[in-house]
């Protein structure tokens, strides 16, 4: 060998074992060639022991199925994979320093990625990096944390737990899109809890939140689509998306719901319209031929719960979304109260 | 008996689909007729016309998923026999499918998965 | 101007579904869960179309995962939510288990993840359609607008396509959409159709 080759070998053989970074390298059948010294310490198992024997025989208490598979993929399809410390936690089995190699000691948080590597001779080889995530949060990770509690109650309303109206928005724009690109149809209910300022003024707010919460609580329980969305569009106002809904489906929906609320039985001693607390529902309904866009649709709905409300209250509504829609072409259904 | 004739329904809103599980199927059974349908829906019907021996089914098409519609027909047909063929490979889809007394088979469509669907429709009851 | 047959949509969809399968399948292994994900359609753009407001994402930051892959064609896969999106289904991957200060920790490092599994997934299976081998780069993960994304990958590439694809995936009874992106020069793309034809002339 040359000399000058052989002080790079060197050098490159220093940096391999200094690095502070676990190193496997694996041929394509999954038998190791090289194992860095971070390896044998977090392992307990040297280099020597190591080199021309696989994985699955040198970590015999345990390599985690989720590498098992990742290691398969990474070896077949010569695609590079990761596996994230939170998803996975601890592929390997490797420990903090001073290593025992006891079954009590926890093994290291570990983020591992699998790199396929060809060699100069066209064989293909597999390049195993483990990082050690075992880290305390420092100051940095507290500030962050704060703006993620931000972004995540930026959609979902703090009380209630449905989602807000900012969430909607951008739900709705989806979905109303999605109609127009698949040809299905979409249902959209606006629902509104009558003579709710009463309720607060007689029987206080906390009363009226837990009126609330209960009402958000009866709504996802009657429906049992995971693509249904339930919104509280304002304070006492929701909204439900019924993707791939016709009118007949949103009518069932708005009359389980009312049904649902004559037997929750929340007594109310100042509304006009039951002895109980009620909902008045407008329901509009769009489908790819129906010539209609998206805030004309919302209008809809919100002027057939304007309907429901004025003709008396506890009651449904269904609107035609076209603008010469007269108020006769409106019709009622009581269910059945 | 893998010389008698045959009638097989293809069932996938994929043409591509259709086509490969075609070739493949004809080139093992070349007496079989097939008979293609591109939904749930058109399925049942042919089903109810052309009685078929057996049927290939995708789960994933327009309108009725492809396991309700093999719960349909095996409601009324037992006899016939069902390979779901599928892209979704989710334990929760494969159980549904051998619940139903069809045979589960994962897409892509290759010779390789063609002959597991042959296997359950030609293999003993 | 490339134009695809109905026979190429055919063929792609076909690939991008079997990939959606696998990576559904993946992320339920994980997760412990049902997952749904779902390719609805494929768009092809050509350069002058390459805009940000072709894609679904109605947001001023998205949250990207790219992978360059090279092999019979080059082309850059990128997979876009929206930022909020994006941790949320970070949390819902993770559940409910995990407290706010590890998801804030490790949201870099389950996207780069998530992105892995379903961009891996199709090419696996692009590769075992069409008979091929496709190297990749490890995933990178980055928080971004829309259109900076765009121009500043469009500028490596010769006369750059556009494939876009949307994507619907559901964890724990929530939905997310989000979008497929692949760019690859005018040159790639011909390649990519030519194993296509040889694929669908093969059967």
């Amino acid at each position: 060998m040359n000399p000058a080759t052989h002080v790079q070998n060197l050098v490159w053989n220093s940096i391999w074992n200094a690095i502070n970074l676990g190193l496997i390298l694996i041929d394509d059948q999954g038998v190791v060639v090289l194992w860095n010294d971070w390896v044998s310490e977090h392992s307990g198992i040297t280099e020597k022991q190591a080199v021309g024997q696989t994985l699955e025989s040198l970590f015999t208490d345990g390599l985690g199925a989720s590498f098992k598979i990742a290691m398969q993929n990474a070896l077949t399809y010569k695609l590079p994979v990761v596996l994230s410390s939170i998803l996975h936690r601890s592929p390997l089995p490797l420990y903090p320093l001073p290593c025992t190699r006891k079954k009590q000691q926890a093994r290291i948080h570990q983020s591992v990625s699998l790199t396929p590597i060809i060699t100069p001779d066209g064989t293909h080889q597999c390049l195993i990096q483990i990082t050690d995530t075992s880290v305390s949060f420092t100051r940095e990770h507290m500030l962050k944390l704060h703006s993620k509690q931000l972004s995540i109650d930026a959609t979902t309303d703090g009380l209630t737990g449905a989602y807000n109206r900012r969430y909607f928005n951008e739900r709705f724009k989806a979905e109303f899109g999605r109609v127009n690109r698949q040809g299905t149809p979409l249902a959209l209910l606006m629902l509104d809890i009558d003579y709710f300022k009463d309720y607060n003024d007689f029987y206080g707010h906390p009363a009226g939140d837990r009126v609330l919460i209960r009402i958000v609580e009866l709504m996802k329980s009657q429906l049992n689509r995971t693509t249904d969305v339930v919104t509280r569009y304002g304070g006492e106002e929701f909204a439900i998306l019924l993707p791939d809904c016709e009118l007949e489906g949103a009518r069932a929906v708005a009359q389980k719901i009312q049904h649902a609320m004559l037997k929750l039985n929340i007594p109310h001693a100042k509304s006009n319209a039951a002895g109980r607390v009620t909902l008045s529902i407008g329901i509009a309904t769009h489908s790819v031929n129906s010539n209609c866009d998206a805030h004309l649709l919302l209008n809809t709905a919100d002027t057939a719960l304007y309907t429901a409300k004025h003709e008396g209250r506890n009651r449904i509504r269904y609107l035609l979304t076209q603008n010469e829609m007269s108020k006769d072409t409106a019709y009622l259904i009581d269910a059945g109260l | 008996m893998p010389n008698s004739i045959k009638k097989m329904l293809i069932v996938d809103d994929s043409r591509l689909s259709r086509l490969m599980i075609r070739t493949f199927i004809l080139a093992k059974r070349p007496q079989w007729l097939i008979i293609e349908a591109t939904s749930g829906d058109e399925a049942l019907q042919i089903v109810e016309r052309d009685l078929p021996d057996f049927i290939s089914m995708d789960i994933n098409m327009p309108g009725m998923l492809g396991t309700d519609a093999a719960e349909q027909i095996l409601d009324k047909h037992p006899e016939i026999r069902i390979a779901i063929f599928s892209a979704n490979i989710q334990e929760t889809q494969q159980t549904r499918a051998i619940e139903l007394g069809a045979r589960f088979v994962s897409k892509p469509v290759t010779e390789k998965t063609v002959l597991q669907a042959l296997d359950h429709f030609e293999g003993a009851v | 101007m490339i134009s695809l047959s109905e026979l190429h949509t055919d063929a792609l969809c076909e690939i991008f579904n079997i990939g959606a399968g696998r990576a559904a399948s993946s992320l339920s292994e994980i997760i412990g869960e049902e997952v749904q994900l779902s390719v609805p359609h494929v768009q092809i753009f050509p350069s002058s179309e390459i805009q940000a407001q072709k894609l679904p994402l109605d947001s001023a930051r998205v949250g990207a995962v790219r992978q360059h892959f090279s092999g019979p064609f080059d082309a850059i896969a990128m997979l876009l939510f929206t930022e909020e999106r994006a941790l949320e289904i970070v949390r819902d991957m993770m559940g409910s288990h995990v407290s706010l200060a590890e998801l804030a920790e490790f949201e870099q490092d389950a996207m780069c993840e998530l992105g892995n599994i379903i961009l891996n997934a199709c090419l696996s299976a692009m590769a075992d359609l069409l008979g091929l081998t496709l190297q990749s780069t490890l995933p990178q993960y980055t928080v971004d607008s829309p259109e900076f994304l765009l121009q500043n990958i469009t500028g490596e590439i010769d006369q750059p396509v556009m494939m876009a694809l949307h994507i619907d995936l559901t964890i724990e009874k929530r939905q997310t959409q989000g979008c497929l992106v692949f760019l690859l020069s005018t040159s790639s793309l011909k390649e990519f159709l030519s194993h296509i034809d040889a694929f669908i002339t093969g059967i």
